[in-house]
């Protein structure tokens, strides 16, 4: 039996704007809170386990910098790295509400073609996704690397290397998610393979074709290797309790409600 | 939610026994572009700011000397090692 409103042409107009005003402020504040209460936990978390690596590696930096015979200010080094350090938790928060405004537009679009009708399960699900496509894919062609690994000199040359790299992954996964959307019929386990096929055989190419990191490595390879361990557990621990907490407050607020209530 | 219409309206006449009832239903309501467009420029901007500054953004107020104190870049500088971002 559905539900069935009686108003006027007028009435409707009322409630429609004042749905719509309703909607869009919980949206906003979902998304920018749970950016900013990952962050927090990121930062927090880096403090931790990413921070002694990259002492370590400034310490092996300096030392080689001492060593080549450079002038080095110890004192201003050290006023730096409190600088720094007190920049973690900030950096996180900034970081967190910059990555939580990209998942709510991507989770807003794609709400109604996520699994399940768990709105928690689904924020996890795509926050799972964009992890996947956003850092892990990136992170195999470009892996992050602490400091003492990279020349001032080759910076821009490798910022454009990275954001390419990054913009193909996002893109192909947009684009895949539209293809088995919009033009494939099926069952969800194909939909799901040809979208993998997709998004695996656009990645390979540009993995193949993107030319490498042009820096040198010239600390323990150990270390390194270390630190983009910490990293990866730390950014992919950021995702998923981005995905939780947005897909909580999602679940408790509901700026969908609108769509519900005559959705039937 | 995914359809680019702004509001969708059925409008469905009922005819029963007693009388004729229009019947409106609003069905799905489109996206704000308006928290779209805010949440973009968020992303931009935290983006920018903890990926990829190298003293840009202060130097619009500090001038040149922010390419040497770059203290936005040094601010943000472990978040983007740890975040994989290109530096040093
Ligand atoms: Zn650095």
């Amino acid at each position: 039996m559905p539900l069935v409103f009686h108003v006027t042409e007028n009435e409707l107009d009322n409630e429609v704007d004042n749905e719509l005003s309703m909607r869009t402020l919980p949206f906003l504040v979902i998304t920018i809170i749970s950016g900013a209460i990952a962050g927090t936990i990121l930062g927090i978390i880096n403090l931790g386990i990413v921070e002694p690596y990259i002492d370590k590696a400034i310490e092996l930096e300096t030392q080689k910098d001492i060593q080549a015979g450079q002038n080095v200010n110890l004192d201003e080094i050290v006023g730096y790295r409190i600088w720094q350090k007190g920049g973690e938790i900030v950096g996180g928060i900034i970081y967190g509400i910059s990555l939580s405004s990209l998942f709510g537009i991507v989770f807003a679009y794609s709400r109604n073609s996520l699994p399940t009708s768990n709105d928690k399960v689904k924020a996890i699900f795509l926050a799972s996704i964009m992890c996947f496509v956003l850092f892990i894919v990136p992170a195999l062609k470009y892996p992050a690397n602490p400091p003492a690994v990279g020349a001032p000199e080759t910076i821009y040359y490798r910022q454009g290397l990275f954001v390419g790299f990054l913009v193909i992954s996002g893109a192909t996964a947009l684009a895949a998610a539209a293809i088995i959307l919009k033009k494939i019929d099926g069952t969800t386990s194909k939909k799901i393979s040809i979208a993998c096929a997709i998004y695996g055989a656009v990645m390979l190419v540009s993995y193949l074709v993107m030319p490498p990191n042009p820096d040198k490595i010239s600390i323990p390879i150990d270390l390194i290797i270390t630190f983009r361990f910490a990293s990866a557990l730390t950014i992919s621990m950021f995702w998923g309790i981005l995905g939780l907490t947005f897909g909580t407050l999602w679940s408790k607020f509901k700026p969908h409600k609108f769509e519900k209530i005559t959705a039937f | 939610m995914d359809k680019p219409t702004n509001y969708l309206y059925i409008l469905d006449i009922l005819k029963n026994e007693m009388s004729y009832s229009r019947q409106l239903l609003i069905k799905r309501s489109d996206i704000s572009k308006v928290a779209i467009g805010i949440l973009v420029a968020i992303m931009l901007f935290g983006f920018f700011v903890v990926g990829f500054d190298q003293g840009q953004l202060f130097s619009l107020v500090e001038g040149k000397q922010a390419f040497d104190s770059k203290w936005l870049h040094e601010f943000t500088h472990d978040m983007r090692h740890a975040a994989g971002f290109p530096c040093h």
